[in-house]
């Protein structure tokens, strides 16, 4: 399957009368975008008001609680549309050409869970630990329905931050992309003619599916009903997965990640040089031992059927996640497949503890996202896009997290995306 | 058999479930009790680190284990000692939490243990606001 991506650079955002993109700055009227959001009756029933407003690099400013970060993108050529399942119509997406605006996402804010969103520093040291600190970021703040309960909600804000996403990357459909990039990856047997002395490699995407708030959702379904399954790479790069969870902001996946899955990109710059990239295996996490068991039954031994020399596994979350990791690696080595882990560790904050939840002899490559209790301190910021109220409760934060001068003493783990367990970042010891 | 100290749990979810409910034990004395039933054989079905709320963070915790022992399986006496030793490693945080996050926590508690046992917890939810 082959996938044509054409990035289109945004260099500014501004509110204006009429939403377009010209000479790379997007131009946006809020109450346009407000009102397709709003044509979903899911987003009319839950979110009583919503209101956007403009981050860009370098600013004073604090976005939290965030949610989900979503790179707009517009499909021009072949089947399928943006988020298939969900907004598009479900047909299988991951060819033709798609263009995405690049340098820019939408955030979505706003309370849902209190302890479980995180923050985005567009500028100081905070900054250094979330990749979306250097995006223009188009933030949609909303407020909940009295009484709505926040699975609903999730629900609601989920598809107002997707809805927002679409219309805008709808703007690029006409533009002539600055960069265009193809990816393909071959059939088995045409994987292996063409590249008979190359290593066969599949990654294992590990999806958070722990119950509701902590779902990951693959064309439209719930990731925790499925059975662990094959998946073209390029449908992960189309938008065929997205996230639905409120899991720790520092390692959660959002659809952003999903969508520019650094594992993926990697795998795809070595496809055909030092490496055969056959496909994905995506495969969930649950809170059932036996559905532990036989998700892990079922990836590795796709592993084996398709006669991998090597897969790289990642995980989304913390605790019994690292089971599922352990689990997946240790059937998947004992099937012949070399296995390297990617991960983020829990080791206290004084980095002596043990990393992670659970650990076996064949877990010996792994590769870390970084020490998500290490203690950081954020001075305050000129503007605060959504509210304050919740950094004292959100993980990693805690009582008095949030001083009188408005600055934050917390763990990393309250950042967006700071240990992302799919290598999303640049945490490293050197 | 689900052990929990989640009043949330026992509201949307007794009388469907065989729940025994703590309401005085911390989380950490769930679990115990949890592994002290996996060593007298009882079959452990859910696993006890659910969800990415750390141990220290919140204060709820529900197990489900067979209500009749069956046979002593050392992985899953592996897995509920090797909880609470996830669980002393975090040190406990002390921090006053509002009702509104120890709803929050209930809930999250809630939705992770409906999830592993196929429990509607949207329908739970709306019979235990209507029991109200």
């Amino acid at each position: 399957m082959k996938l044509e991506l054409g990035f289109i650079q945004i260099r500014d955002i501004q509110f204006s009368k009429e939403c377009k993109v010209e000479s790379g700055t997007l131009y946006v009227n809020a109450d346009e975008v407000k009102d397709f959001i709003f044509q979903d009756d899911d987003v009319k029933a839950c979110v009583k008001a919503a209101h956007f407003d403009i981050a860009k690099p370098g600013e004073s400013v604090r976005i939290t609680p965030v949610k989900d970060v979503i790179e707009p993108r517009v499909k021009v050529e072949g089947p399928g549309g943006e988020f298939p399942g969900v907004i598009a119509k479900v047909d299988t997406v991951g060819s033709g050409k798609t263009h995405v605006l690049r340098g820019m996402a939408i955030v979505t804010a706003g309370k849902i869970v209190g302890f479980q969103e995180g923050i985005i520093d567009m500028s100081g040291p905070g900054a250094d630990y979330t990749p979306f600190s250097k995006l223009l970021n188009l933030v949609l703040v909303c407020e909940p329905v009295e009484g709505v309960h926040q699975h609903e909600y999730e629900h609601a804000v989920r598809i107002a931050g997707l809805r927002a996403a679409t219309f805008v990357g709808e703007l690029g459909r006409s533009l002539t992309p600055d960069e265009t990039q193809e990816f393909e990856t071959y059939g088995i047997k045409e994987g292996i003619e063409k590249l008979p002395d190359l290593p066969r490699v599949a990654y294992v995407h590990m999806l958070q599916s722990q119950g509701l708030l902590h779902d990951t959702y693959v064309y439209g379904v719930d990731a925790k009903k499925i059975i662990s399954t094959l998946i073209n790479p390029t449908e992960t790069m189309d938008g065929a997965i997205i996230s639905g969870n409120c899991v720790s902001a520092c390692d959660k996946n959002t659809t952003y990640h999903h969508q520019n899955n650094p594992v993926v990109a990697d795998l795809f710059a070595q496809h055909g040089k030092t490496l055969n990239y056959v496909c994905n295996i995506i495969t969930n996490e649950n809170v059932y031992l036996a559905d532990k068991q036989r998700s892990s039954d079922w990836a590795s031994k796709l592993a084996g059927m398709l006669d991998l020399d090597g897969v790289i596994i990642s995980e989304e979350g913390f605790g019994n996640p690292d089971t599922d990791l352990i689990m997946n690696c240790k059937k998947t080595e004992q099937k012949g497949v070399k296995t390297v882990l990617v991960t983020d560790e829990y080791a206290g904050q004084d980095g002596k503890s043990q990393s992670l939840a659970d650990a076996d002899p064949l877990a010996d490559a792994v590769v870390t996202g970084g020490n998500a209790n290490e203690v950081i301190i954020l001075p305050p910021m000129d503007k605060v896009i959504g509210t304050l109220d919740y950094v004292d409760k959100i993980a990693g934060g805690h009582a008095g997290s949030l001083r009188p001068d408005g600055s934050i003493e917390a763990e990393i783990q309250v950042i967006t995306g700071a240990t992302n367990e799919i290598g999303f970042n640049c945490l490293s010891a050197r | 058999m689900i052990l929990t100290n989640n009043p949330l749990v026992k509201t949307c979810m007794e009388g469907r479930y065989a729940v025994q409910f703590f309401e005085d034990l911390t989380l950490r004395e769930v679990l115990v009790k949890a592994r002290d039933m996996v060593y007298n054989g009882h079959t452990l079905y859910t696993h006890p680190l659910a969800g990415s709320v750390k141990p220290n963070e919140t204060p709820y915790k529900s197990v489900v284990v067979s209500q009749k022992p069956n046979e002593f399986s050392p992985e899953q006496a592996q897995i509920i000692a090797g909880s609470i030793e996830v669980c002393d490693k975090f040190s406990p945080q002390s921090r006053t939490l509002t009702r509104k996050v120890l709803e929050d926590f209930q809930l999250i508690d809630y939705t992770l243990l409906s999830g592993a046992l196929g429990y509607d917890a949207a329908a739970g939810l709306s019979n235990a606001t209507n029991k109200k």
